[in-house]
């Protein structure tokens, strides 16, 4: 088991699309982002609110294609199959799965943070533990999305369906301009808005908002349900 | 008598409406080394997976020795290569092999696993830039990758060179020579003939034939005997013909020239020679050959086709 979790860890940080749309692309929009003029509501600083929006969006990105692409071609491939012909026990590949999963998500979250220290971003030292903690912890969530989605479509259906979830999701999630209005009454259902409001403490005047991660551990245990559904209605299929 | 290695009782499983398996009673014994042979859709790929314990019988019981195939998988007793086996990409082949070591309870070093597979030159190479035979390959080196006791091959050379096949072979026999329960599923016939000590015949998920290839051979109507009877020899009544011993089966040509032509299938050719002059016949450009099992196989599966379809007319 530890030697399936090396070798999915080993794989996907060698794949290049995954250093190009989880690590490269976040910085470059970054970048992008804080040297445009946006008008920040709430007194909040630029600087910081997209190096944690861009760093959730790199951890979200890495997860969802990471692994629902990766499971939808292996389950069509018969990889999945072979590995149910060996002494692994059946939940091996999914765990392996997530654990991958978990680890890819620093690296962008990491690089992140170091772009957003460069630009001028200062936390204390607890806030920034806290704050690679929180974003760590928060990318479970969507680890476990990443498995469902890999379970319920084929690789060519897979993509699209993935892409448009990542997109509608970061729309109304605060990941290119802060949600203000009427807007955060639908934002509330979104789990990558709740996913950037675990960041909230780090600005001026904030507490941790409970609501938040309350909202996600309730995403989690329904994404975790569907993926362990789909993965065994799969295993009869199969 | 030793416990079998595998038992299947009254299985059937069927998709929808297809019945890809029906009634399968079957038995493998230690040490065999067993060819399963089957035109496209006979059941030949479903029956390993229901063996596998890959998917579950609708009816019936499958086992592996002894107890559910799960088990005896989790125990590393099994070691297979499926036509639908994929392989993970973005490692290289000795990373993929050290992990089929890795969770191995009984492995064999990763260095000699390499070896026994013959792909010790590719260990380097990625798994996603490899030709069709040399993954073909890597997947039966992941089925040799512990001490199994019962190997499991569904078409296991397709894609491979003649060449690469030969070497296979090989690397599959010493398998053999080694104790090791073989099962294998093939469109090469000559494979089954020249490697397997029993061969199982399925049609339509049923098993049709099961023996050694020299019994399925004589089933079939082993040898075929061909002559003319000329008219200038004297007259043959067709039901001469029909009665020689041993026949399976008669085709007879019209006359043409005063030369009627016949081709006879039989189990015992001598016995129908000797009939032949006893009857006071007189073939002339007597032939006798012997049937390859390629021939022997469509004999029977036509048999098997011919006495469904009798069946359905009937209904």
């Amino acid at each position: 088991m530890r030697t399936l979790v090396k070798l999915e860890i080993l794989r996907t940080l060698r794949n290049k699309r995954y250093a190009f749309f989880t690590v490269l692309y976040p910085a470059l929009l970054y970048f992008f982002f804080i040297n445009i003029n946006h008008s920040m509501p709430d007194g909040l600083d630029a600087k910081t609110y997209f190096m944690v929006s861009m760093a959730t969006f790199g951890a979200v990105g890495a997860v969802l294609t990471g692994s629902a692409q990766r499971i939808s071609l292996e389950r069509k491939s018969g990889w999945t199959r072979q590995l149910r012909l060996t002494a692994l026990p059946g939940r091996a590949y999914a765990t392996a799965k997530i654990c991958a999963s978990a680890v890819t998500t620093l690296p962008s979250i990491l690089v992140l943070f170091a772009l957003g220290a460069a630009e001028g971003v200062q936390l204390d030292a607890g806030q920034w533990l806290g704050l690679v903690l929180v974003l760590w912890a928060g990318s479970f969530v969507f680890a476990a999305l990443g498995v469902a989605l890999g379970y319920a479509a084929e690789p060519n259906a897979v993509q699209p369906i993935v892409m448009i979830i990542y997109m509608v999701l970061s729309v109304l999630g605060g990941t290119w301009y802060p949600i203000t209005g009427g807007l955060k009454s639908i934002a509330r259902f979104d789990p990558v808005y709740l996913y950037n409001r675990l960041a909230v403490f780090v600005h001026p005047g904030a507490s941790f908002d409970t609501a938040a991660a309350a909202g996600l551990a309730g995403f989690l245990a329904v994404f975790v349900a569907a993926a362990a559904f789909l993965y065994r209605r799969d295993t009869q299929q199969a | 008598m030793t416990a079998p290695v595998a038992a299947f009782r009254g299985v059937s499983k069927s998709y929808g409406k297809v019945r890809a398996v029906n009634g399968l009673d079957l038995t493998l014994h230690p040490g065999e080394t067993v060819a399963l042979l089957g035109p496209n859709g006979a059941g030949k790929s479903s029956s390993l997976d229901l063996l596998l314990g890959l998917r579950e019988p609708d009816q019936g019981e499958v086992t592996l020795f002894g107890g559910s195939p799960r088990a005896a998988i989790q125990a590393g007793r099994v070691g297979a290569m499926l036509q639908s086996g994929g392989l993970m990409t973005d490692v290289t082949v000795a990373e993929l092999v050290r992990l089929a070591c890795a969770v191995h309870p009984r492995a064999h070093r990763p260095e000699q696993v390499l070896k026994d597979a013959g792909i010790e030159e590719i260990a380097g190479r990625r798994v996603d830039k490899l030709s069709g035979g040399q993954e073909q390959r890597v997947r039966f080196a992941l089925a040799v990758a512990g001490d199994h006791e019962l190997i499991v091959l569904d078409e296991p050379t397709t894609g491979m060179d003649v060449s690469v096949r030969q070497q296979f072979w090989a690397a599959m026999r010493r398998q053999a020579e080694q104790g090791r329960t073989v099962l294998f599923a093939t469109h090469y016939l000559e494979e089954a003939d020249s490697i397997a000590d029993r061969v199982l015949v399925l049609h339509r998920g049923r098993l049709i034939a099961d023996g050694s290839s020299a019994d399925i051979k004589a089933r079939a109507g082993a040898r075929r005997i061909s002559f003319e009877l000329h008219a200038a020899d004297g007259h043959v009544e067709e039901g001469a013909l029909r009665a020689l011993p041993g026949l399976a089966a008669l085709e007879l040509s019209g006359s043409a020239h005063g030369v009627r032509t016949v081709r006879i299938r039989a189990a015992d050719a001598d016995a129908v020679v000797a009939g032949l002059y006893r009857a006071g016949c007189y073939p002339r450009g007597l032939e006798v050959t012997s049937l390859g099992l390629e021939q022997a196989f469509l004999t029977i599966t036509e048999a098997a086709e011919a006495t469904e379809q009798s069946l359905e007319d009937a209904r």
